[in-house]
């Protein structure tokens, strides 16, 4: 906690020094969480490159693309001519090229629900943009909050949260564990973690895990390409194999469409929401 | 008993054997002879049925090798390889009772009477003793002599040998030599015994075959055939060719280049 | 140990495996006639999340430790493996590509990716029979291991490139996909499965003899009457559907192939009318053995089969190979 506060004053100091100079013009971004960040306070116009990822703005259809995490395509990046490029800070290989070319770059770090917010003050800060980012950071929490305060005092429904398995069958499901930022938003919806007990990000779970602690809502999270041509009906009837589950018997079993269930961006308050009411339907 | 005629046989584009024709008269010892590349395995592999010509054919008893079934070929003929390598940790008594297959059903099991078989030519080769051991780790001649005792439990009418005594040393050469002049004065086993040693030729068979580059040089009764003319046309190299009276046989004295 | 201590031994470890998990389930209740099965957790847990893993245990188990014997005999090379000849990876190759290409679709109760798999598989036998059949003369066991290794490596790296084309989530789908998983959790596709290693098993009813030949050479083996084409073809095709329905029902799982064939033999000798029985009742034994260690050793998580396979395979087969260079 105490370092996670000395980091972020030592960035800001950075970013302070740093936006004394011109703020930046030509901006690439390869993760899709600080795109949408950077549109949400309105600098869109500013990206001159995404990540491959990128789905929304609708905007960034027509923003040059330039890898991601695995496979930032270098050559295509500089060839953008940037003045700041924001990048995983695992990515250390392409750190280093940057250096090289004395172009700015910003480390993103991924973390929980609560540091979203955290990282659009920091973001905004840095590319001279503070008080817009001020603002949507502002809305967000209290629009998480308000939606904190609209389940508080209902009952928590005991809920596994699916964000992965193979189609049609109940093969190789991956479920949120007890830490993580899927935890954070559903404990935020007023759902209770399944596998709280398990400090994991994520949990391979299998059939006698959920015969054994009886979900009373199922969610199950579905994007990318491929969640477009998704058989709902389908896919529901594949939970009919588990009929004595709380959350089959009761017909409580959800699919979730949408990239903002995975982008820890602004649209985590939308994905939150969502979740919301699917837990506790008025 | 076996007639071997205008067999051809080339790998691809390279010839190896060109027109061969011989016979092994039944209860007879012939040598295939003749230097290395000479297409001797080759023809071995032909007359066992194993390879088939590109020409010509091989009849046992009249019948055409490549009328009959694999098993009946084993059952007329066994081979005895000039390497044997078993993969796995076979027993001694395993690899001979292998030599049982061609005499078995498709699901059956070796029996009582299959056992005395192996048994017997256990005790035929003198390797009863070793019947336990894993056939991995006995010498050179001990593996030789347990190969043959195997090709002996297929109970054929003949025995075709690959070089038998190449890859071994002077004792058990002779080991080999004495054991395959028993095992005929015994049984009466046909023989064809391909090698490029003239000596063991000489002490073993009672008919040679000279084969170079594919084709018979000559052919006949050891002591016609075995000539310093042959020799010298077989290996281009002048040799003497003596009667000795202590080893009662033919030898070979290589003197020079020819 | 005759077969019939490995069939005891298999009997043993298929009624006791069910009733042991991180779960404490109750048998009475499980197979009390008087709760309604939609209701009965204990049986739900017994019938749908248990059985069908021992069971799916015991095939994949059986069907890769058979096909390792048969490929270790066929290739007369003892490190010879189910994965050798690329077989295993062709099932990869299609699990990735139903995974990554393919909508969602079902036939039976069977997801595309089983099917897929199995798909995948038999591509690369056609291929590596093709090879062999080429020659009229029958394989020749170098050119054999040489096709299957830079079949392997060709796959593997096919395998690299759709993992690489496709998106974040999909390769993480791949990735856990790849690691295996025996949680069947349902009895269409184990049957599904049977249907290939039934085939397989009148292949090997056929062949235990003739491997005992082969492996001394394919001359040796035809001089004494051994049709070798013939035998080598059923072997190739057997063990190679053998291994398919294995990696296609649970994924890649090492080891088995390997080690329980040597295992079975220090115990039992080398002739294969024991070899391959035995093998493929241990490989049944050990598999549900790992999956239970699996599944209850770090309860509430459950490992990956695969690693406690490699984990227990691992050690061991350093330990044989030392024994046998000594």
């Amino acid at each position: 906690m105490i370092r996670r506060t000395v980091v972020l004053a030592l960035t800001l100091a950075t970013i302070t020094a740093l936006s004394a100079a011109e703020p930046p013009k030509r901006i690439v971004s390869l993760i899709p969480a600080v795109t949408e960040m950077i549109f949400a306070m309105g600098d869109g116009a500013r990206l001159v490159g995404v990540s491959s990822y990128d789905r929304y703005p609708p905007q960034v259809a027509s923003i040059a693309r330039v890898g991601g995490l695995l496979d930032p395509n270098v050559e295509r990046l500089l060839s953008l001519r940037p003045d700041l490029v924001i990048v995983y800070n695992t990515q250390q290989e392409l750190t280093q090229r940057l250096e090289r070319a004395a172009i700015p770059f910003y480390l993103y770090e991924h973390r929980g629900l609560p540091d979203i917010t955290q990282t659009v003050r920091a973001v905004g800060a840095r590319i001279g943009s503070a008080e817009a980012a001020n603002r949507v950071a502002a809305k967000m929490e209290s629009d998480l909050d308000a939606i904190r305060q609209s389940v508080a005092g209902r009952p928590r429904p005991k809920t596994l949260l699916v964000f992965g398995r193979d189609a049609g069958s109940l093969r190789n499901i991956d479920a949120s564990g007890g830490y993580g930022f899927l935890h954070d938003m559903l404990d935020i919806a007023g759902g209770e973690d399944m596998f709280a007990d398990i400090t994991k990000q994520s949990v391979q779970t299998t059939t006698e895990m959920i015969l054994a602690r009886r979900p009373d809502v199922i969610i199950e999270l579905r994007y990318g390409d491929s969640a477009q041509s998704l058989d709902v009906k389908r896919e529901l009837s594949a939970w009919d194999a588990l009929p004595s589950v709380p959350a089959v018997r009761n017909h409580r079993v959800y699919i979730l469409v949408g990239d903002e269930f995975v982008v820890p961006g602004p649209r985590v308050v939308d994905a939150t929401r969502k979740l919301a009411q699917a837990l506790h339907p008025r | 008993m076996l007639r071997i005629s205008n067999v051809a046989f080339a790998y691809g584009d390279h010839p190896i054997l060109h027109d061969v024709s011989f016979a092994v008269p039944r209860g007879r010892i012939v040598g295939l002879l003749g230097p290395n590349g000479s297409g001797k395995t080759t023809l071995l592999r032909i007359i066992a049925g194993t390879l088939p010509p590109d020409r010509g054919h091989v009849e046992i008893d009249g019948v055409p090798v490549t009328s009959l079934s694999r098993r009946a070929i084993a059952r007329r003929i066994a081979v005895v390889p000039q390497e044997t390598h078993s993969t796995f940790d076979f027993t001694v008594e395993d690899i001979v009772l292998m030599g049982r297959y061609p005499h078995l059903g498709a699901f059956e099991l070796e029996g009582p009477d299959d056992r005395a078989i192996a048994r017997d030519v256990l005790q035929a080769t003198g390797t009863l003793a070793l019947a336990p051991r894993r056939f991995a780790t006995l010498s050179g001649g001990e593996k030789q002599r347990v190969v043959i005792a195997g090709a002996l439990a297929q109970a054929s009418d003949a025995l075709l040998l690959d070089e038998p005594t190449a890859s071994l040393d002077l004792g058990a050469q002779l080991d080999i030599a004495a054991l395959l002049t028993r095992l005929h004065r015994d049984r009466g086993t046909t023989m064809v015994v391909c090698t490029h040693d003239l000596n063991f030729a000489a002490s073993l068979c009672s008919e040679l075959v000279l084969i170079r580059q594919g084709r018979i040089l000559a052919q006949g009764a050891t002591a016609d055939v075995l000539t310093p003319a042959n020799v010298s046309a077989l290996y281009d190299v002048q040799a003497d060719v003596v009667f000795h009276p202590g080893a009662k046989h033919l030898t070979v004295v290589p003197i020079a280049r020819a | 140990m005759t077969i019939s201590a490995f069939g005891a031994l298999l009997a043993a470890v298929c009624l006791l495996a069910p009733l042991v998990g991180s779960t404490h389930i109750s048998l009475a209740r499980a197979f009390s006639r008087s709760v309604p099965f939609a209701d009965n957790v204990d049986a739900q847990i017994f019938f749908i999340a248990r059985l069908p893993r021992v069971i799916g245990a015991a095939l994949v188990g059986a069907g890769l430790a058979a096909a390792g014997v048969v490929f270790q005999a066929l290739l007369r090379n003892p490190l010879a493996a189910p994965e050798t000849l690329g077989v295993s990876i062709g099932a990869s190759v299609g699990a990735v590509v139903a995974i990554t290409l393919l909508p969602a679709f079902s036939i039976g109760g069977i997801s595309a990716v089983p099917v897929a798999s199995f798909t995948g598989s038999l591509g690369a036998l056609a291929i590596v029979y093709g090879l062999s059949a080429a020659r009229r003369r029958g394989m020749s066991s170098t050119v054999l291991l040489l096709g299957g290794v830079v079949l392997t490596s060709f796959l593997g790296a096919i395998l690299t490139l759709i993992q690489y084309l496709s998106d974040f989530t999909q390769t993480f789908r791949t990735v856990r996909w790849l690691m295996g998983s025996l949680d069947v959790g349902s009895y269409p596709p184990i049957v599904a499965a049977l249907v290939p290693l039934a085939i397989a098993g009148v292949g090997y009813a056929m062949l235990p003899r003739a491997l005992d030949l082969m492996s001394l050479g394919p001359d040796a083996a035809a001089a004494r009457g051994v049709d070798v084409v013939r035998a080598e073809r059923v072997a190739l095709v057997s063990a190679s559907l053998s291994t398919g329905a294995a990696v296609s029902l649970a994924g890649p799982i090492g080891f088995i192939g390997i080690v329980v064939p040597h295992l079975v033999r220090l115990m039992v000798g080398a002739d294969h009318r024991l070899v391959l029985p035995a093998s493929a009742l241990f490989g049944a034994a050990f598999l549900i053995g790992c999956d239970l260690i699996a599944r209850t050793a770090f309860a509430p998580l459950e490992l990956p089969v695969g690693i406690v396979t490699a984990m227990i395979g691992g050690p061991f087969f350093l330990w044989l190979l030392f024994r046998r260079t000594r």
